[in-house]
C-alpha cells in the first residue's frame, strides 16, 4: 500500500497530533551486523537533516516526504526548510523532564543495573520478587551500548564540556554514540551546531581522551 | 536514554502487612507495582535504586487500608525526540522495519529509509542498497534518530 516518497500515509492509523509515529532511520549509520559497517561522511550541515525533516510529529506524514525523500548526499537545495524542521528534532530533554532528573550514560546505567542484579541474587530468598522483563532488556541494551571501561573517567572528561554550555543530555548522547570525529558530534547532536566555533577545539581534546578510554572491540 | 529520577507514589497497604516488617512489605509492594511499568511522562521504570522517604500513613475512611506516600529513586528509560539510538532489528516488512532498544519498540517507516535502499522480500526480508553493500534484516544493528514517540498502555513505541 505504501509507495516510497509518496503521499502515502503511513501505517498505524492514528495520526493524532500527539501520537506521532515512531522513529527514523539514521540512514547514515546503518550497518548490517557490524556497528562500523559503513562510514558516513557528514559533508555539509544540511545533509543529515534531509531525511529527518519529514515527520514533524504532527501526524502529517504525507507532505514532507516529497522534500525529505532524497538520499543522504542530498542537495542542499532544501536547506532552509530543513533547518527549521530540524529544530523540532533537537534534543529537548531538559525542557521535557522535571529538574531533578539526571541523565545517565549507557555505561553508568549498565553499572547501576548490574549492581542491582547482583543484589537480587541475595534478595532472591523472597520468591515473589522477580526482576521485570524490561530490566533484562534494559540491562542488555545498556551493556551493548557501553564501550567504555570506566564510567567515572568518561564522566570526568565530558564534564569539562559543561563550562561551554553543553547540557547534560547532550553529553550523554555524545557518550552513548561514541563519535570518532568532531563533525560526527555536530551531526548527531544538532543542538550544538550553534556553538560550533566555541566547541570544536575542546571537543577534539575530549574525543581524544575518550578514544583512550574505549574498550577495544 | 537512561535517567535517574526521583518519583513519588501513594502506596496502599492492607493491615495484615503491618507490624515489624511494615517497611519491607511496603518496599516489596512498591517494587512489584512499579518495576517494569511504563508511563508516558517518565518512560519505563527499569529498576528501583533506593527509597528516599516514606511519609506518614493515612488511614482511609471506611476501610482499614493505609496510604503511604513513598518517594523513591529509580532508573528509567525513555526515548526522546531527537535522540540517537542504536537498535536491533526484529522484523522487516514492506512498510518498514521494527527494531528494539531495551524495552522500547521502534518502528521505522519505509518513507524514512533512504531511497537507495529497496525492500527485498523472501525468506529473510530485508532492505538493501542498490550496490548491495548495506543490508538491513532481522538482527541487524542500526543507528537511528527518534522523530516521535507514542505511549501505548503498557509500552512506549
Amino acid at each position: 500500500m505504501s509507495e516510497k516518497g509518496g503521499r502515502m500515509f503511513s501505517l498505524p492509523t492514528k495520526t493524532t497530533p500527539k501520537s506521532s509515529l515512531k522513529s527514523t532511520a539514521g540512514k547514515d549509520d546503518n550497518s548490517a551486523k557490524s556497528k562500523r559497517g559503513r562510514k558516513v561522511q557528514f559533508g555539509t550541515e544540511g545533509s543529515p537533516d534531509v531525511n529527518f525533516s519529514s515527520p514533524k510529529s504532527d501526524g502529517k506524514f504525507a507532505t514532507p516526504f516529497g522534500k525529505g525523500g532524497k538520499g543522504e548526499k542530498a542537495a542542499n537545495g532544501g536547506k532552509t526548510h530543513v533547518a527549521k524542521e530540524s529544530q523540532s528534532l533537537e534534543l529537548r530533554v531538559e525542557q521535557e523532564l522535571p529538574e531533578n532528573v539526571k541523565c545517565l550514560m549507557d555505561c553508568e546505567a549498565a553499572s547501576i543495573l548490574e549492581g542491582i542484579q547482583d543484589q537480587m541474587v541475595i534478595l532472591s530468598s523472597d520468591p515473589t520478587i522477580k526482576l521485570p522483563e524490561s530490566f533484562g532488556s534494559g540491562l542488555q541494551y545498556a551493556k551493548t551500548g557501553s564501550y567504555y571501561t570506566n564510567p567515572q573517567s568518561v564522566r570526568k572528561v565530558l564534564q569539562s564540556l559543561t563550562k561551554y554550555g553543553v547540557s547534560n543530555s547532550e553529553i550523554c548522547v555524545i557518550a552513548n554514540t561514541c563519535p570518532e570525529t568532531v563533525d560526527e558530534v555536530f551531526a548527531l547532536v544538532r543542538s550544538l551546531e550553534a556553538k560550533r566555533s566555541k566547541l570544536t577545539g575542546p571537543l577534539k581534546d575530549v574525543l581524544e581522551e575518550l578514544a583512550k578510554l574505549k574498550t577495544s572491540t | 536514554m537512561f535517567f535517574h529520577i526521583v518519583l513519588e507514589r501513594n502506596m496502599q497497604l492492607h493491615p495484615r502487612h503491618f507490624g515489624r516488617n511494615l517497611r519491607e512489605n511496603l518496599v516489596s509492594k512498591l517494587m512489584k507495582d512499579v518495576e517494569g511499568t511504563c508511563s508516558g511522562r517518565h518512560g519505563f521504570v527499569v529498576a528501583i535504586t533506593g527509597i528516599e522517604n516514606v511519609g506518614k500513613g493515612l488511614i482511609r475512611d471506611g476501610t482499614g487500608f493505609v496510604t503511604f506516600p513513598v518517594k523513591y529513586q529509580c532508573v528509567v528509560f525513555r526515548p526522546f525526540k531527537g535522540e540517537i539510538l542504536e537498535a536491533a532489528v526484529t522484523m522487516v516488512n514492506k512498510m518498514g522495519f521494527f527494531a528494539e532498544t531495551g524495552p522500547v519498540q521502534i518502528f521505522v517507516s519505509n518513507h524514512l529509509i533512504p531511497d537507495d535502499m529497496e525492500f527485498q522480500s523472501g525468506d529473510m526480508p530485508n532492505y538493501t542498497t542498490s550496490d548491495g553493500s548495506v543490508k538491513i534484516q532481522k538482527d541487524s544493528e542500526v543507528r537511528l534518530k527518534i522523530i516521535g514517540t507514542r505511549v501505548d498502555a503498557t509500552e512506549i513505541v
